[in-house]
């Protein structure tokens, strides 16, 4: 039985990742975890003061928030599943969660439609380097990686 | 033993907390003596001369701004050792005193002052009779002209690249105005040395440009903001709005929007649509529609909210201090602008979201919703007491401090002490909490906005649009809120309302009628409603962007601008319309 990783932020794009990710959960019997990360570098943004980690904390109870919902959508088709919230580097902490879970597969989303190739690319870019660091198959749902 | 070092090494530790507080108390008490105990004008001093013969006048720019610090010197002949000699008030004036002893045929003027063409004088034959029949000669105004040299044309060049790093983010901001000081010192002391039309200003003269009460006030305020925000009082709040509106979107985003604009004025944006925005996002999940049409309503009333007070926006705080407005003073002749502004946004907001707020709630499950509501809950009810108790003591020092004259920095930093002394003691994390940043930028911006002034690119801007609008108030005011509004979208509105208050001040002063301070209302109308125009018009937008990109909900430019842009048309219009009723 494998362990499969869905990187989700929540979203409507998101949702179509989720699903995907919980189908193949479904068919494969695997044990599927939703993941998600707490990044604050936006508060570069913010020029004034802030505490920085009352913003993160509210941001990490929005990131459960979305994950909840993903494990609710999962337990109506059926399917048990976990979430983990980290914070830090959103690749890093995705590469050390992976190496940390055993995870067997990593669903990542593709951008939303309004979003650029350039972001693609990206997504792309981000695949090969799990592929590269942790040696675990990476799938973008609709996405053929080469 | 051990116990009696334990207690001492205690009460050491007690000591060496309660340092910075007794020293930051004893400046305050050094501020304080000082404004009471100023020393008497120059004039009265020389007033005690004994002598017959005074001679009266008033220095002033092309523009009739008055100048200061222009020596002015009385001679018996041209060129020849002066008999007296004086520097001009900040209000221009000067005062020259000729002894009994000189019997006088013939005086001469000599007014001289750093950046200005020097002006020789001869006093005329009516001129010298008046004088000696009356003992007192008041002359008319004697004009300066500006020179325009190297170091005019040096710091307009600085002034414009810090502006230029600013806009486009090459350089933080605070390290673009630290370049433009650094320059601007380089080219005024080092230059200067090489070749006289360099020098600017030396030290202390700049550090006359930087505001105090700003730096202090913002302080205050980041300390008293950053203890509030520990209590969970504005995800409280955003949660309340979510119960009231009893499954209604329309009135949730109403609600969202009025706890916004009130929490803004009272503290500031930026923190309040930080904390707010992640919780608002979960509730329009929980409602089923998407979280933009939450998040950008608020952002927006969020923007406009901040201009009802003095300490709602960096850039009233920046208007208040350098045109000495009270907290009073923005609540009798901005709020209710305010007021009417955000009922046009609310018919703005309910017109464009129409759509989605008449969508069916899709509704969560009682376990979502009870994670809502635990993610909402108060962190601290005591701490949550004391900082609300602070807090009302402070806004009433802020309301009723004028007449006991406590300016609202100090009332600010004393809110700060109370909050930390009784709320929250751990002085280590709250001095993190001061964007240390934030007010260095300040402090080089305002060196750097004294140095243009010094040189005369502000009077020269000022003039330029006196005669654009061509000394008609009701057209300097439109201009001055629009101009503000256009380019407080494009551009930081910080940077943009310090260079503008001089040339507000100059407006103020040439502009028959302007002499109330509405000018400055209007800069301030305009640069914090055109804030909303664009993503990058505000921090509070970047933010809100940030946290609702981090849920899946990106915030395009292209989407902030299809929204922001016509609020921003609506409320600076509706804004513009308040200050006309207002003031003509």
């Amino acid at each position: 039985m494998g362990k499969i990783l869905c990187a989700t932020r929540g979203g409507e794009a998101a949702i179509e990742t989720q699903e995907a990710a919980i189908r193949r959960a479904i068919d494969q019997n695997d044990e599927l975890i939703f993941f998600y990360v707490v990044d604050i570098e936006f508060l570069v943004h913010a020029a004034y003061a802030l505490r920085s980690d009352i913003v993160e904390e509210e941001i990490d109870k929005m990131g459960e928030f979305l994950l909840a919902m993903a494990v609710e959508r999962a337990e109506q088709q059926g399917k048990q599943a976990t979430a983990i919230v980290r914070h830090g580097n959103f690749i890093e902490e995705l590469i050390k969660t992976v190496t940390e879970e055993g995870i067997t597969l990593v669903v990542l989303g593709r951008p939303a439609n309004d979003r650029s190739r350039f972001e693609l690319e990206q997504v792309k870019k981000l695949a090969r380097r799990i592929v590269d660091k942790t040696g675990t198959e990476v799938w973008i749902p609709g996405i053929e990686l080469p | 033993m051990d116990h009696t070092k334990v207690q001492a090494s205690a009460t050491r530790r007690g000591i060496k907390r309660l340092i910075p507080w007794l020293c930051l108390l004893a400046i305050i008490a050094m501020w304080t003596i000082a404004r009471f105990d100023a020393a008497p004008p120059a004039h009265a001093q020389e007033g005690e001369n004994d002598s017959h013969h005074a001679i009266a006048g008033r220095v002033v720019d092309e523009q009739g701004t008055p100048v200061s610090e222009a020596t002015v010197r009385l001679t018996l002949e041209e060129g020849a050792e002066p008999t007296d000699e004086t520097e001009t008030q900040p209000d221009g004036s000067f005062l020259l005193l000729l002894p009994d002893s000189v019997e006088p045929h013939n005086l001469y003027l000599e007014v001289n002052r750093l950046h200005f063409a020097g002006q020789h004088i001869k006093l005329e034959r009516p001129d010298m009779a008046e004088l000696q029949a009356e003992g007192t000669l008041v002359l008319d105004d004697i004009v300066l002209a500006r020179r325009l040299g190297i170091s005019f044309w040096a710091t307009t060049a600085t002034f414009v690249l810090m502006l230029v790093l600013i806009a486009t983010e090459r350089l933080h901001k605070t390290l673009a105005a630290l370049l433009a000081v650094a320059i601007i010192f380089t080219v005024s002391l080092v230059g200067g040395g090489i070749n006289d039309n360099l020098y600017v200003f030396d030290f202390e003269h700049a550090l006359e440009f930087v505001d105090f009460d700003v730096i202090f006030l913002l302080m205050g305020m980041m300390i008293v903001i950053g203890v509030i925000e520990e209590t969970g009082i504005f995800q409280w709040l955003a949660y309340q709005a979510y119960r009231l509106s009893r499954g209604h979107v329309w009135l949730l985003s109403l609600i969202l929007m009025s706890v916004t604009a009130i929490t803004s004025a009272m503290l500031d944006n930026v923190t309040t649509m930080l904390l707010m925005a992640p919780i608002s996002l979960q509730i329009a999940l929980a409602v089923g529609i998407n979280p933009l049409a939450l998040l950008i309503p608020q952002v927006l009333a969020s923007n406009v909210g901040g201009l009802a007070t003095l300490v709602g926006e960096p850039t009233n705080i920046l208007i208040g201090s350098y045109a000495g407005f009270s907290f009073n003073d923005f609540l009798v002749h901005l709020t209710p602008g305010v007021v009417l502004a955000l009922l046009g946004l609310f018919g703005y907001t309910l017109l464009r979201y129409r759509k989605q707020y008449m969508q069916h709630s899709a509704g969560l499950s009682p376990a979502l919703l009870a994670r809502l509501k635990h993610n909402a809950e108060i962190q601290d009810i005591d701490k949550l007491k004391k900082a609300g108790i602070v807090f009302g003591g402070l806004l009433l020092l802020f309301i009723f401090g004028e007449p006991l004259h406590l300016p609202p920095a100090i009332a600010a930093i004393i809110g700060a002490v109370v909050m930390l002394l009784w709320v929250h003691p751990d002085i280590e994390q709250m001095m993190g909490v001061v964007d240390w940043t934030t007010l260095i930028f300040f402090i080089g911006l305002f060196i750097v906005i004294g140095a243009v002034e010094e040189v005369g690119l502000i009077s020269l801007t000022a003039g330029a649009i006196g005669r654009l609008v061509a000394g008609n108030l009701p057209l300097a005011m439109l201009a001055v809120v629009w101009l503000a509004a256009i380019i407080s979208g494009i551009v930081d509105n910080v940077p943009f309302t310090a260079a503008m208050l001089p040339v507000v001040a100059h407006l103020s002063a040439i502009i028959p009628g302007a002499g109330n301070n509405m000018l400055f209302y209007a800069l301030a109308v305009g640069a914090a409603m055109g804030g909303n125009t664009t993503l990058i018009g505000a921090s509070a937008n970047l933010v809100t962007a940030g946290i609702s990109d981090r849920a899946g909900y990106p915030i395009t430019f292209k989407r902030f601008l299809a929204i922001g842009l016509p609020s921003v048309l609506v409320t600076t219009t509706l804004g513009t319309i308040w200050l006309f009723i207002h003031f003509f």
